[in-house]
């Protein structure tokens, strides 16, 4: 009912016919604004749930809140996403589990004025835009840069993704590849791609292995968030935490312990909280009736010029960790 | 002397481990290195402590694929229990309160299978879902990582017997190695030289045989099971303290490299034949079959067939040797006349 008031007051409102009597006893809108995570009571969606928090304090006017299941399963995420249809709600910033489960619940939501926006899903159908933290390209490329400079620009690397299979690992590793050698001549990648299957044991036990095979290595580039651990601890057992530099993806919660012996240089990541601010304050925009366009600048460290690629908005929120800034991070 | 070496497995094994171990160092030299031997044996400890549960339960006539749960399980709530008490004390806690879940864990198991008489595997099926269910539901699914750990779990993890510099850095014997020689010593005494060994082996063989020659078979289950469990609460918690980490994900889904690692050694899925050598030397040739790909240069996409044709030849070249032994033995009892 209240979306259809919305609606009705934001078309009259383009159209500059209507009568200023309309519906004179609400003024002022409340939206209300759901942000259905994959999963509740994980350190990350924790993270995401004070950025949402965060949205909902900074708006008088909004009523923003976090849901999700409490087992990473997609049905019971589509059924998150039911209840709250149901309930009535003006937007969903929705990161699915497994986005083809929820096109068809999304397409009923967008179908009854819902607006919808998806996280960490570019390839969404059923959405009005999406909003990624980074362009996977451009943060491998990033990650070779920060590697490249504490190898001095020379030496050999590895490297390591948690899977063949893993679609984001693999653009990161290839754009960071093709970046020293387009770049970094001096450098060399020894070795294949290093597969981890996202287990901090595997990069451990690899790791041994690799420093073995390769006495010269001066670098390791990794991908899950478990590659810089394992390979981090094997790195501090052969005592080359001076000789190796190791960046990745990685969460200072994991990875903080190796940080500050030295064993893991630079870990790299979103953070998820202003990932759920963006993602939300994007809704509003659509629902304040504008349309969001590339070079959309929201008042956000990392999502200040958005690029704009079909309905994906991606930003430049990567947040480098080390040891000088290990502390501010507790997640 | 030769023709009795040829009939032994573990003969056979330990050439086809020479014979692996050469061609990887003559491609690698680097093969021979100390820092890889201590790394390959550091891999080999934790799968050792594992494989002597499932030898003695393969000997048995059993089999048993819930020992990664009942590993898990044990180490899982024991660094729950330590980090929610604060536990500052030393190493030998974890490892005694682990080893005693992984008891109790495993009697459970003994009991199931002892007193209700039901088929090894599907128990053991049962309760590896069972025990790891368990464990997520009620001691929790969180992974503690290392800032979290007790100190001596985070202490362990670096520690080292021999440390020696090489050129690829620092690199030292783990101590846990000298549990696996322990307890592979004591397996290896029981299984030959005491009567229990020997009523694991008459089970194994023939179960009927076995209780009317006066075996009690409930009570060797229960000694069977539990002890499995036991190792598996301390190979457990060794998996946690070197990878300092507490991933409740993590170790099961190795059941099946370890069992094969002991079939690959001589243990009969059918029961009443292995040895600890033959098993030992199975997990080692896994263990380099698995961890030498980047030594040889192998592409990742092709590590995975090649490991498993790696089980595949260590298995076969045995089978065959056996085979061609029995052949024989046939062919010598036809040609003695039968008398009586």
């Amino acid at each position: 009912m209240k979306r259809i008031l919305v609606a009705v007051l934001l078309l009259g409102l383009l159209l500059s016919a209507c009568s200023p009597a309309a519906p004179a006893e609400k003024p002022v809108e409340e939206y209300v604004m759901a942000t259905v995570v994959k999963l509740t009571g994980v350190g990350w969606f924790d993270r995401m749930e004070e950025g949402v928090a965060d949205f909902d304090a900074a708006y008088d006017y909004v009523e923003a809140f976090q849901q999700g299941p409490s087992q990473a399963d997609a049905a019971l995420q589509v059924q998150v996403l039911e209840d709250l249809l149901a309930q009535g709600v003006d937007s969903l910033c929705v990161i699915p589990f497994q986005p083809e489960a929820v096109e068809p619940v999304l397409q009923r939501a967008r179908e009854e004025g819902v607006v919808v926006i998806s996280h960490e899903a570019s390839n969404q159908q059923n959405i009005d835009f999406d909003i990624e933290a980074f362009d996977n390209a451009a943060y491998g490329r990033h990650l070779m840069d920060h590697l490249a400079e504490m190898m001095g620009e020379e030496g050999e690397y590895v490297v390591f993704v948690g899977s063949l299979t893993s679609t984001t690992h693999n653009e990161w590793i290839d754009a960071a590849i093709a970046h020293q050698l387009e770049n970094y001549p001096n450098m060399m990648m020894v070795g294949d791609k290093n597969e981890s299957y996202d287990d901090a044991q595997t990069a451990y036990e690899r790791g041994r292995e690799l420093l073995v095979a390769f006495p010269d290595l001066k670098g390791m580039q990794g991908s899950s968030a478990n590659d810089v651990v394992g390979f981090g601890q094997a790195v501090e057992e052969a005592g080359l935490q001076d000789e190796i530099a190791v960046v990745g993806t990685s969460l200072a919660s994991m990875s903080g312990a190796l940080v500050e012996t030295g064993a893991v240089d630079l870990i790299s990541f979103w953070d998820p909280a202003m990932a759920g601010y963006a993602c939300n304050e994007i809704a509003l925009l659509v629902l304040q009736g504008e349309t969001p366009a590339d070079g959309l600048s929201l008042d956000l460290p990392g999502y200040e010029s958005l690029t704009l690629i079909g309905k994906v908005f991606y930003g430049q929120a990567w947040v480098d960790v080390t040891l000088d800034n290990l502390a501010d991070w507790d997640f | 002397m030769f023709r009795q070496l040829f009939r032994k497995h573990e003969f056979f094994i330990a050439i086809i481990l020479i014979v692996i171990s050469l061609t990887i160092g003559l491609i690698n030299p680097r093969f021979f290195s100390l820092a890889n031997v201590f790394s390959l044996l550091r891999r080999a400890t934790i799968m050792g402590i594992f494989s002597m549960g499932v030898l003695i339960v393969l000997i048995s006539g059993g089999i048993d694929v819930s020992f990664t749960g009942i590993a898990i399980f044990s180490m899982y709530t024991t660094v729950s229990i330590l980090v929610a008490r604060d536990f500052q004390g030393s190493i030998f806690l974890p490892f005694i309160i682990s080893g005693l879940l992984g008891l109790i864990l495993g009697l459970i198991n003994g009991v199931i299978i002892g007193v209700f008489k039901l088929p090894t595997l599907i128990v053991t099926l049962g309760t590896l879902s069972l025990y790891r269910g368990a464990m997520l539901f009620f001691v929790g699914s969180n992974y503690y990582n290392q800032a979290e750990l007790p100190v001596a779990i985070k202490e362990f993890a670096r520690a080292s017997v021999f440390t020696v510099e090489t050129s690829s850095g620092k690199t030292g014997l783990h101590p846990t190695f000298f549990i696996l020689a322990f307890l592979g010593f004591i397996v290896w005494y029981v299984l030959k030289y005491t009567m229990l060994g020997r009523s694991f082996y008459a089970m194994g063989g023939d179960r009927e045989s076995a209780e009317r020659a006066g075996f009690n078979i409930l009570r060797t289950q229960l000694i069977i099971y539990g002890f499995a469990g036991l190792l598996s609460g301390i190979g457990g918690m060794i998996v946690g303290a070197l990878f300092r980490q507490a991933n409740p994900f993590s170790i099961v889904g190795t059941e099946l490299d370890i069992i094969a690692a002991a079939v690959l050694g001589g243990a009969s899925i059918a029961g009443g034949r292995g040895s600890v050598i033959g098993t030992l030397l199975g997990v080692v040739l896994i263990t380099i079959a698995k961890n030498s790909l980047v030594l040889l240069g192998i592409p990742s996409e092709w590590q995975r067939v090649i490991v498993g044709f790696f089980i595949l030849l260590g298995t076969a070249i045995p089978m065959v040797q056996s085979l061609v032994v029995q052949r024989r033995l046939a062919m010598q009892r036809d040609e003695i006349p039968v008398t009586s």
